[in-house]
């Protein structure tokens, strides 16, 4: 050993740290990889940054390239473990003409008949690469060349081996949750390795890309700068979804089942459990935005929840599994999923006021309420009972379903909190049956629009259904239709149960608020623009006294965008009726979406010497 | 054909070709000396570098391909990407800026001791020579305590760069003391 060490020494005068690496690595004495050295290599080439990727590079294929087939077979290993782990710098360098052109350069200009070991190993890399680096790579336009490479390759005549998918898996972006620090770090490093490379290759159009990149590097140019607060919110919503997807697997668990190794169960909790830490490292880095922290902690509770109903779950304890809380995401206090989760995007009062009460809104959510008002009753359904096929209306009731038991004690202390947080506003929907405590959604107080995480909590997938708090509840705490995993209730078609008529009108007409003031919207499709909700505000006057310094607000979520025309006029005469319009635009609203839309209102105005300011919630706007 | 015989030329009559990185705090006159290297005896009026440039000038027989990059702070973290390949290295510091001297040695140190630009010889430009209360290049030497350096080639030359003074023979230094030959 000592004795190669001082020959080796010898060979490798003049050489850098890393080609020595290389060189080692790749030495003809390995009969196999040495995944030591080759981490090593890529270790080395990580903490040097700089010029190492393109020194690393060019040195294994160089190797590739050897007269020896072990010591390309070993070079490719490397090449192999350098992709993997030294991440965008490399990846611009194997995608370099130069280094591509170097990598086929013993490549006969027809394919043999059969192709050498070292041959097909190169054609299954590239074809690795086209599949994941040149397809999902959040830089993938700086790789075309690795495309370009394949499409020769593939006229020449080559054929491509088959990737087995999981091997090629790591160089697809991870899952992981990243906070907006590591985000902006990620950027930077990519940044840094781009420059390097421009200045390199220093053709006119490099360096003017260069000076370009520099500037905004150094901050100068701030016009594509990215927020990197609202993509780490964005990735937190990610990891909200799949607690929820999970949360309403293991709500749906059947008492016998079994949780299998490397189920899906198991990947999504496996990503919780890795995101557990990175919230909490986020709490650290927003700790100058007290109601962001708060939010994240919500979260990270409510994670925290569903992992160890998981674990229950996978033992078979589903009665433990039962007893924990169950918070969905979404649901801060930890009370017990319902109907309402999804339209909790805006608060609602616990007890209704009277001014703020509405008119029940036509089409889909009258029928919310009434399946709102089946979930209340759910206690009432003992868990574990078999629902027998009996004639009538059933409602198709997850009774078989013990987990969805919603046990009073599922309600969590800071319920009082919230409530109190919550009473502060004049109540909008408030005529749904719903008990009260079923009614005091967890969504803190709107949040302002500038802070990204703020719409953390409320953030709900979109369904395509206009009935989006329905289908969700109806997937969340039972079987979906058809299920197979219900072999009991296969009789039963859950959506049949559904009213049919879910087709909604293109216009409606919706009462907003009815007190001194009252406000209707005239609501209907764009007839040009298929996204574009059109409305009209009505404001009437209900007093005998004129109505001054009208004030209309509206808000929408941060998903649609929200265009008011100006208030014909701030002044409505006593008991007049339309005395004052208002024309509004709500874009980005996808056809069949049109009832999921979440507004809130505000508006302030003057009857007699008195100063009014009434807000609440814009009911569903009950079209398509 | 025409490229193959320019290099043949080259290789006969030993045109040399140098990558030289400009350096220096900002408001030091890089970018003057650039443009009076490129430009001789013309007005060179320039604005703060934000980003860099690049211009080749054939001196004596040596093509420099100069690399001029701004010295504001928000982009001197971003000189370490100029780094690879360097084969000369011209510091350029304003001499009449004494308060500044100490922040324009710790820079300086800063990128000779990278890795990368350890075999980089080192041209200091002590400029602006013209205005009163100056330092004199002994003064500058010292002040960026250049004769602490090891294992390094180094040359403080004065110059005015408004008026073109020193700067060649700056370059002059330059061409006669690289030894390896440039790598593409």
């Amino acid at each position: 050993m000592a004795a190669r060490d001082r020959f080796g020494a010898y060979a490798d005068l003049g050489l850098t740290a890393l080609q020595r690496a290389i060189r080692h690595a790749c030495d003809i004495s390995h009969y196999e990889p040495n995944l030591a050295l080759n981490l090593e290599v890529a270790d080395l080439i990580n903490s040097k940054k700089g010029n190492a990727p393109r020194e690393a590079a060019l040195e294994i294929v160089r190797l590739i390239n050897s007269r020896n087939q072990n010591v390309s077979l070993l070079a490719l290993a490397l090449l192999d473990i350098c992709v993997k782990n030294c991440g965008y710098p490399f990846h611009l360098q194997i995608s370099t003409k130069e280094f591509l052109n170097e990598l086929v350069r013993r490549f006969p200009e027809r394919p043999a008949l059969r192709p050498t070991r070292v041959q097909h190993r190169i054609l299954e890399s590239i074809e690795e690469w086209r599949q994941t680096i040149c397809q999902t790579s959040r830089y993938k336009e700086d790789l075309g060349h690795i495309r370009d490479m394949h499409r020769l390759l593939l006229y020449k005549g080559y054929v491509f081996p088959e990737i087995r998918n999981e091997d090629a898996a790591v160089l697809n972006p991870s899952d992981n949750l990243r906070s907006a620090e590591e985000m902006e770090e990620e950027e930077k490093e990519a940044q840094s390795a781009k420059l390097q490379e421009l200045i390199r290759r220093g053709t006119p159009a490099d360096l003017q890309e260069a000076n370009r990149l520099m500037k905004v590097m150094a901050g100068y140019d701030n016009r594509h700068k990215t927020d990197y607060r609202a993509k780490a919110a964005e990735e937190v919503a990610k990891v909200q979804q799949k607690a929820k997807i999970l949360e309403e697997m293991l709500q749906s668990q059947q008492p016998g089942e079994r949780i299998a190794e490397g189920d899906v169960f198991e990947e999504l909790a496996n990503a919780l459990q890795s995101a557990h830490p990175k919230i909490q490292k986020m709490c650290e880095e927003e700790s100058d935005d007290p109601e962001a922290v708060h939010k994240l902690l919500e979260i990270n509770d409510s994670i925290h929840r569903t992992i160890e109903r998981y674990k229950l779950v996978k033992k078979g304890d589903l009665e433990a599994a039962s007893k924990i809380p169950k918070g969905t995401l979404g649901t801060t206090t930890g009370v017990s999923k319902n109907a309402n989760n999804e339209l909790s995007l805006i608060d609602f009062d616990p007890e209704p006021s009277s001014n703020g009460s509405t008119s029940q809104p036509a089409g889909g959510s009258s029928l919310e309420n009434d399946l709102l008002g089946l979930s209340i009753e759910e206690p009432a359904l003992t868990g574990g009972i078999s629902l027998g096929p009996g004639p009538g209306p059933v409602p198709p009731m997850p009774s078989s379903t013990p987990p969805v038991q919603q046990a009073p004690s599922a309600f969590k202390p800071n319920y009082d909190i919230l409530s109190s947080l919550n009473s502060s506003r004049p109540a909008s929907q408030s005529s749904t049956p719903a008990p009260a405590a079923m009614r005091p959604q967890s969504t803190t107080a709107t949040p302002p629009p500038s802070d990204p995480f703020a719409s953390l909590v409320s953030a709900s997938p979109r369904h395509p259904s206009p009935f989006p708090s329905v289908v969700s509840r109806t997937s969340s705490s039972q079987p979906p239709a058809g299920n197979t995993k219900a072999p009991d209730e296969d009789e039963w078609d859950f959506t049949s149960s559904l009213p049919e008529s879910n087709a909604l009108p293109t216009t409606n007409r919706v009462q907003v608020l009815n007190s001194s003031l009252r406000v209707e919207f005239v609501v209907r499709r764009h007839p040009q623009q298929a996204r574009q909700i059109h409305m009209v505000a009505l404001f009437s006057n209900g007093t005998s006294q004129p109505l001054s310094e009208l004030h209309f607000q509206v808000a929408v979520e941060k998903a649609y965008t929200l265009q008011l025309r100006p208030q014909s006029g701030r002044d409505i005469g006593a008991l007049q009726t339309n005395g004052v319009q208002q024309e509004m635009l709500v874009s980005g609203v996808e056809a069949g979406k049109g009832n999921s839309i979440k507004m809130r209102f505000k508006v302030s105005y003057r009857v007699g010497n008195e100063q009014k300011e009434e807000q609440g919630m814009v009911p569903s706007l009950g079209i398509a | 054909m025409g490229g193959q015989v320019s290099k043949l030329m080259g290789k006969i009559f030993g045109t040399k070709e140098m990558r030289i990185l400009m350096l220096g705090l900002d408001a030091a006159g890089k970018t003057t000396i650039l443009y009076k290297l490129k430009l001789t005896n013309q007005e060179v009026t320039t604005i703060p570098t934000v980003g860099f440039n690049v211009e080749s000038v054939t001196y004596k027989n040596v093509k420099f391909n100069v690399w001029d990059v701004g010295g504001q702070d928000k982009i001197r973290p971003l000189w370490r990407h100029y780094y690879s390949g360097t084969q000369g290295l011209i510091f350029v510091v304003d001499s009449s800026d004494t308060a500044r001297m100490e922040e324009a040695r710790s820079e300086l140190h800063k990128i000779i001791n990278d890795r990368e630009m350890k075999d980089a010889l080192l041209l200091v430009f002590a400029n602006k020579q013209d205005i009163q209360g100056h330092m004199s290049p002994e003064d500058v030497t010292n002040a960026l305590q250049l004769n602490k350096l090891k294992d390094k080639l180094w040359y403080v030359a004065p110059s005015v760069a408004t008026e073109g003074t020193g700067i060649f023979e700056g370059l002059a230094w330059l061409s006669n003391n690289v030894k390896t030959p440039a790598q593409k």
